[in-house]
């Protein structure tokens, strides 16, 4: 029995089969995730957010993740059997270049996972020369808010300079769109500025604990794809 | 400059019977996009109409190393599908105005030209393994569904990359390098898709017509994510 569970879990019949279920269920909550209740998913962590919203609304997701789990262990299984039946036969490159795509895929998963239960999210008004402190006692202040306006009125250009303080040590760092500054695991990004009458920016806080594991899966899955792309030129 | 536009659909209609006008029709539609992006000063890839334009010349630019491949010799139905598809989408460009703006600070940054311009490549590479399914089916020509695998597999590195970059820039832009909004999950399922697709080549010969109206299906996908959800839906990215 535990034989015939196996066989199931490893194929690619079934692997395909939860492909479709995951593409199936997105589907649904592309158009299902409207509505106050649905749009505050990206405002905390995502297995916070599926305890705290109603199951009329979530139960897409909780079907994907679901399908989802099943299918990186499909995954890890499909590699294993893949690895073992072509060993003796195809190139080493050619015999590991899927499976280093597959191990991408699967950090990747477990990225999302890493972010869905710890992730934070946080805004605050800050003005010019004002600090926020963190619970550890670390201490960020903002100064040097500067900004350009363009022909039309619009803030083309906008920055700021934080001086962080932790355990005696400051570090000065300029933040930006696009240039934020990490301390702690947590980044400090500056969203808007505004110059008139007094100078006052919107600044939020991030921690994506998911990201370097993220990162990581993306490269290993790049570099598993371009070895793909060269063993199989002109095949 | 719109005429100039006109002038690209005419080569590329009238290119779906002479292959030389498809050429000029690339060739002029690249002057337009590099002339475009010496005004702006960046990659013209914001809004309807300059994505619209840069998908049509990725599809005939993308399309020209398979007009000259072996299994397609002087195939005239390929050369149709190219230029056909790539005439649609100049049209298509016409009507919506150009977004002539300053960038926005958020979008400041050479991750967004990779992540859009990659965006871009794999779309047109969907469309080019969709016009060799559609032939396929017609022919019933093994090297055909071979080369569709070829197009869509390049295809399928580029969207590959095209979902890295964006997530690198959205956790230097936003802090996070996923947002659950609908174009975030289109792209994810037309990732899958491909993924799936790819997959799907392995169960063997029988599936072959299968696999050929997969590519065409995956491009119906791959229009829903740029277009559909764009138009239809409310999402992070305008276009």
């Amino acid at each position: 029995m535990f034989r015939t569970i196996y066989d199931r879990l490893a194929s690619l019949t079934f692997g395909l089969w939860l492909t479709f279920g995951v593409i199936f269920f997105l589907g649904i909550g592309s158009f299902w995730g409207g509505g106050e209740e649905g749009s505050s998913i990206n405002e905390m962590a995502l297995l916070q957010w599926l305890r705290v919203t109603s199951f009329g609304t979530s139960w897409w997701l909780w079907v994907t993740v679901a399908l989802l789990a099943i299918l990186a262990l499909n995954t890890v299984l499909c590699s294993i059997e893949s690895l073992r039946a072509k060993w003796q036969r195809d190139n080493f490159l050619v015999r590991i270049a899927p499976q280093v795509m597959h191990l991408g895929f699967l950090l990747i998963v477990l990225a999302h996972l890493f972010s869905a239960a710890g992730s934070e999210k946080g805004a605050v008004q800050v003005m010019e020369g004002h600090a926020i402190e963190f619970p550890d006692g670390s201490r960020v202040q903002f100064n040097n808010f500067q900004g350009s306006i363009g022909q039309m009125g619009m803030m083309t250009d906008f920055s700021a300079d934080v001086s962080i303080s932790a355990h005696g040590i400051e570090k000065t760092h300029t933040i930006s769109p696009n240039h934020p500054a990490f301390h702690n695991g947590y980044g400090v990004y500056l969203k808007d500025l505004g110059l008139e009458r007094v100078k006052a920016a919107l600044v939020e806080i991030h921690r994506e604990p998911g990201a370097g594991a993220a990162l990581a899966g993306a490269l290993l899955f790049t570099i598993g794809n371009v070895v793909l792309l060269a063993v199989r030129r002109g095949r | 400059m719109k005429w100039v536009l006109i002038g690209v659909a005419g080569l590329y209609l009238f290119g779906s019977f002479k292959r030389p006008l498809l050429l000029a029709g690339v060739v002029v539609e690249l002057f337009y996009l590099a002339w475009r992006g010496m005004d702006l000063g960046r990659l013209p890839l914001v809004g309807p109409h300059d994505t619209l334009v840069f998908f049509s010349t990725s599809i005939g630019v993308m399309g020209v190393p398979f007009l000259y491949s072996k299994t397609l010799g002087e195939s005239s139905r390929f050369t149709f599908g190219v230029g056909l598809c790539a005439g649609i989408f100049t049209l298509l460009s016409l009507p919506f105005p150009s977004f002539n703006m300053p960038m926005p600070p958020i979008l400041r940054t050479y991750w967004f030209e990779l992540h859009v311009a990659l965006a871009f490549f794999a779309y047109a590479l969907f469309g080019i393994g969709a016009i060799l399914g559609v032939l396929f089916l017609a022919k019933n020509e093994r090297p055909l569904l071979d080369l569709q695998y070829r197009a869509a597999l390049v295809g399928y590195s580029f969207f590959s990359a095209s979902m890295v970059s964006g997530g690198i820039w959205g956790y230097y832009a936003w802090g996070t390098y996923w947002l659950w909004t609908p174009k975030e999950l289109w792209t994810s399922i037309l990732w899958l898709f491909y993924s799936f697709w790819l997959h799907l080549r392995l169960k063997g010969n029988q599936w072959d017509k299968w696999v050929a109206w997969g590519g065409i299906f995956g491009f119906a996908v791959a229009l829903f994510t740029y277009l559909g959800v764009s138009i239809l839906m409310k999402s992070s990215h305008s276009f």
